[in-house]
């Protein structure tokens, strides 16, 4: 199971530091949403035996300004998440091939429907179920989300869309690890192989980009073989 | 009030909770059950607040690390776990938490998951983004007193 975190600068924790928490908790793999972190991914591996994954966050204002990160950023990491928040921007996101996460649809003026539902699961677009309002807030804004994640999650299961789950860490301590995730889930009308599926679903996209960025891969279905020159 | 006999006292469930918090932060019993009901009541409700009767039986902690045990119900423990997990802070104070396991016996608890005494921090200098900066390290982990507050690290990250 992966989890995906924003680490120093952008956050108040190390990759390194998260990955030690994460091994903790019993997470094989991070995958690291800030850009700007510097890590070595192998020094990591051999105390902690957690795979740091480079991924980048667009955070972007509007689609063209995003379709320029995509353009930019696309080659230099392994996974390519795209913040989302408005309708344009989740529009985008979700008819982009080349996008793997639409990170937090549903916040601020986000929505998502049957429409985005539908072209998501086409265009092989995982969408975010963020965890961290549900975890970190209270009162009337944690009701929000959670009703947002119930809209988001009906329309998942309805169009058999593919999803991530993560709590979009800031810092180590707001990690949690996966039974706790499950026994939340479960409390706001989540199944527990719903979560257990999101947080390995990082790991399926960690591994299906690493194949594609692989020497032999020439197209999905095709290899490079003895034959070829 | 004489104790009920043993057939129908309540079963109770043990919960081994590790704590981490920053290095200067302080929490207490107290603060720490405060922060467990006011979880509680707002993730289960009243009603599944009273049925896991969530109690902060021990609880240690010094230096930005601590471990607790939680009683609660036998049969709620998932409930238990999930109103453990929204808290994300204590007195202001952001706590990491993690459930280490679930014995029926405090004694079975401490025994089973319970590190006991963790290592000793010391304070030193360290070379951490492109300066020295004081420090407080513990094992293989560091946390770097930066003008905007601590930095979690660990030693791989110093140079």
């Amino acid at each position: 199971m992966y989890e995906a975190v924003t680490a120093y600068p952008a956050g108040d924790s190390t990759v390194s530091r998260q990955a030690a928490t994460a091994a903790d908790y019993g997470y094989s793999g991070l995958v690291v949403r800030t850009r700007e972190a510097d890590f070595d991914a192998d020094a990591i591996n051999d105390p902690y035996g957690v795979d740091a994954v480079r991924g980048i966050e667009i955070d972007a204002a509007d689609p063209e300004s995003a379709a320029g990160s995509v353009g930019n950023h696309r080659r230099d990491c392994t996974v390519l998440l795209v913040r989302g928040g408005t309708d344009a921007l989740n529009r985008y996101a979700v008819e982009t091939d080349r996008i793997d996460v639409l990170s937090r649809p549903m916040t601020g003026d986000g929505d998502f429907n049957h429409v985005l539902a539908k072209a998501a699961k086409t265009h092989n677009v995982h969408v975010e179920f963020d965890f961290g309002p549900v975890l970190r807030s209270s009162g009337g804004r944690r009701v929000q989300a959670i009703q947002r994640l119930r809209k988001l999650r009906e329309l998942v299961e309805q169009y058999d869309t593919p999803f991530v789950v993560s709590v979009g860490a800031d810092s180590h301590r707001q990690l949690r690890a996966p039974r706790e995730l499950r026994a939340v889930g479960e409390q706001i009308g989540f199944e527990a192989s719903q979560i257990t599926a999101g947080l390995e679903a990082w790991g399926e996209i960690v591994a299906r980009n690493r194949e594609r960025q692989g020497e032999d891969f020439i197209e999905p279905g095709v290899r490079r073989g003895r034959y070829e020159p | 009030m004489k104790h009920l006999p043993k057939h129908i006292r309540p079963r109770w469930r043990y919960l081994a909770v590790g704590i981490e918090s920053a290095p200067d932060a302080e929490i207490d019993r107290g603060a720490f059950q405060r922060a467990l009901w006011y979880a509680a009541g707002n993730l289960l409700g009243d009603a599944g607040s009273a049925d896991a009767d969530l109690t902060v039986f021990g609880f240690e902690y010094a230096d930005g690390v601590g471990e607790a045990i939680v009683r609660t119900r036998r049969g709620e423990t998932d409930a238990a776990r999930a109103a453990l997990a929204c808290i994300d802070s204590v007195d202001d104070d952001p706590i990491g938490l993690v459930v280490r396991g679930i014995s029926g016996t405090v004694r079975a608890c401490e025994e089973s998951y319970l590190r006991g005494r963790s290592p000793d921090s010391v304070e030193e200098t360290v070379a951490f983004a492109d300066d020295q900066r004081p420090a407080i390290r513990r094992d293989d982990i560091v946390e770097i007193s930066m003008p905007e507050g601590f930095v979690a690290a660990t030693e791989l990250d110093l140079h």
